[in-house]
């Protein structure tokens, strides 16, 4: 099932919580809305599953309208941040509900949810615990539990609200592996809400970018991470690094560091600008050059496969960031204290005029 | 669910770290478990042991005929009858009213949950003025009650308004905060699975309110049953009719019948006893099932 989000806006009061947001998502696609807190993502899976009324926009499922369907009536199954299991139910019931609440026209007879539940309860890998209360469970345990919940009732549209938030890194990552596989599997419409860049950049097939309410940038995985198309974006998906300078004549300068900017730059005549630098894609050198800075480096951190230096740079006293392999850092001999050359090897310039830093 | 795991696991080494700190000489807990165990002896154990040695002072036969005398049994009976009138109200007033401020936001919320609060704040006695100037001959509705020949002043629907009254905040104050904290994420789990608002009330709000649920009505029962200044108001003190245990009470203390009286008052307290058991038990089994 496509959805499709038309113009929805929607304000608390005197906040604006989500300004005309417009996203259109293609069956069996795999989203992440992404943002900080704050950003009106939550708000934006809400007002799609109709637990909240949007101000104005439609939502519509395939060709339907559904703005003004109830949520009991979309379809859609729904994960809880913090799983909302029904405490007082055993595992087995909670999964059961959404079948046993049925209208007796159109509810399966009893053994008919009971196969639906153990096959439910096997894919999630929980067959001995049916007859356990979530207060017995792991949190990992519960959100499996939450979502054989919500996929009971053969939703249409799967929504997740911060699935992982609660959990510890390692279910984590388990988890989430495990919910892409099963999207993989069933090719269920889903959209999962995410603070987590790493978690929204692993399991999408498009990230949705959001931050005050509005919509930063939509894309592939890899589009967002290499191609960021504002500073926030930039920002939002993993570290960077910033060399505030003047563009003139293709140029990014700061005091006799000058560096090239990217083409459609070429013609901007002595204008504030900010470049932007991955730490990955700053190389360290031992000579100076015109394209380069001196710093100092403060702290080398050596856990895993790439080495993580800290430098301070000796003009202006900016911190910056820079990766290397380990091979690279042993040929150069790096050592805390000593005094070397950044020199960005790829950067994106933003003019700062509709922006704070 | 999550939240109450942790707050038990919290509360736990704050106990044990209070036992290990507990620095104070022995005497000191000694002395002040003396002077509370001394306040309460001397005005609730004294005083409930005198109500039950004054109820058989004159012997068994005297407290027998106290409370088989046809007065005594009808005020019993209208004390049960108003109490199983007003305790379902007052539970179904309760949710709804809890339901509403907790489930829903509207503009004057803070207003309804200070008039819950009214009947904690006013004195009784007022309570029941109100409605005898409401409803009697001279009243604002007397003369059209009147007419059509309704009694409430002086009648039992005087006494049910009056206890209605006066115990509608119990249910509704128990279950607001417990509401509060709950939210309302299970109530949309159920939504976005398909179940109606009545199925959803049925199978996972009322679950999940029951123990509180029980203890407001298990609270407003008990004054239900005791209330005195409200119904000593409008009820006319019409024997065998329209007299409530603690009325009839009074009146055989004022006829100098002490041991009756309290043999009346003894039946009372075994049930204000039962009460606290049953109250105890519930909070027991509520903390076992959070």
């Amino acid at each position: 099932m496509s959805i499709q989000i038309q113009n929805i806006s929607k304000s608390f009061g005197t906040f604006t919580a989500l300004e005309k947001i417009n996203i259109d998502i293609q069956t069996g696609e795999l989203v992440a809305l992404l943002g900080p807190s704050g950003s009106g993502k939550t708000s934006l899976l809400r007002i799609i599953a109709g637990l909240e009324a949007a101000n104005q926009g439609s939502i519509l499922f395939g060709d339907e309208d559904m703005t003004h369907i109830h949520t009991k009536e979309r379809k859609v199954g729904f994960v809880f941040q913090h799983y909302a299991l029904f405490r007082h139910m055993t595992v087995f019931d909670n999964i059961a509900y959404g079948l046993k609440v049925r209208p007796r026209k159109i509810r399966p007879s009893k053994q008919e949810i009971k196969d639906k539940v153990y096959e439910l309860l096997k894919l999630v890998k929980l067959e001995a615990y049916a007859d356990r209360y979530p207060s017995n469970l792991s949190g990992g345990q519960r959100q499996r539990v939450a979502l054989a919940r919500a996929l009971a009732v053969e939703p249409k549209v799967l929504l997740l609200d911060e699935p992982f938030g609660a959990l510890d890194a390692k279910v984590r990552k388990d988890l989430r592996r495990w919910l892409r596989k099963l999207h993989d599997d069933y090719q269920i419409t889903s959209i999962f809400v995410t603070h987590d860049q790493e978690e929204a950049l692993d399991v999408a097939d498009r990230i949705v970018v959001m931050n005050e309410g509005k919509i930063e940038q939509i894309g592939t995985p890899e589009e967002v991470y290499e191609n960021p198309n504002s500073p926030f974006v930039y920002h939002f998906l993993g570290n960077v690094n910033l060399f505030k300078g003047r563009l003139h004549n293709g140029k990014l300068h700061h005091g006799n560091f000058q560096v090239d900017a990217p083409p459609e730059f070429a013609k901007s005549m002595n204008t504030d600008a900010v470049g932007y630098v991955r730490p990955y894609d700053i190389s360290i050198e031992r000579e100076q050059s015109l394209d380069s800075v001196a710093a100092k480096i403060s702290y080398i951190h050596l856990v895993g496969a790439v080495v993580q230096l800290e430098l301070i740079r000796n003009d202006n006293g900016d911190f910056l960031e820079a990766e290397l392999t380990k091979e690279h850092y042993r040929s150069l001999n790096l050592k805390t204290g000593e005094e070397v050359y950044v020199k960005p090897k790829q950067l994106k310039v933003f003019i700062p005029e509709d922006f704070s830093i | 669910m999550a939240g109450h795991v942790s707050l038990q696991y919290s509360t736990s080494p704050q106990q044990n770290q209070t036992r290990i700190q507990d620095s104070e000489p022995r005497w000191v807990r000694w002395f002040l478990i003396a002077i509370a165990l001394a306040f309460i002896s001397l005005f609730l154990l004294l005083p409930l042991a005198a109500i039950f040695i004054k109820a058989f002072e004159k012997g068994i036969a005297v407290f027998v005929n106290a409370i088989s005398d046809p007065d005594a049994l009808a005020a019993i009976k209208l004390t049960a009858v108003i109490a199983i009138i007003t305790v379902p109200l007052n539970a179904i007033f309760g949710v709804t009213a809890a339901w509403v401020v907790t489930k829903f936001q509207f503009k004057g919320k803070s207003l309804l949950i200070t008039i819950i609060d009214l009947p904690f704040a006013i004195s009784p006695v007022i309570a029941g003025l109100v409605f005898v100037l409401l409803f009697s001959a001279h009243g604002l509705f007397g003369q059209w009650l009147l007419e059509h020949n309704i009694k409430i002043i002086f009648a039992v629907p005087g006494i049910v308004l009056a206890t209605l009254l006066v115990t509608l905040p119990f249910v509704a104050r128990e279950l607001i905060p417990l509401m509060q904290t709950q939210g309302t994420t299970d109530e949309e789990a159920s939504m976005t699975l398909g179940a109606s608002g009545w199925k959803t009330f049925w199978l996972v709000t009322l679950p999940n309110i029951k123990w509180g649920l029980l203890y407001g009505i298990i609270l407003s029962t008990a004054r239900a049953i005791g209330e005195f200044g409200a119904v000593s108001v409008v009820s006319g003190h019409i024997r065998g009719l329209t007299n409530t245990m603690p009325l009839h009470i009074e009146i055989l203390y004022n006829e100098y019948q002490f041991s009756a009286a309290f043999a009346v008052a003894s039946l009372m307290s075994l049930f204000a006893i039962f009460t606290l058991i049953i109250k105890n038990v519930i909070e027991w089994k509520a903390k076992g099932a959070s």
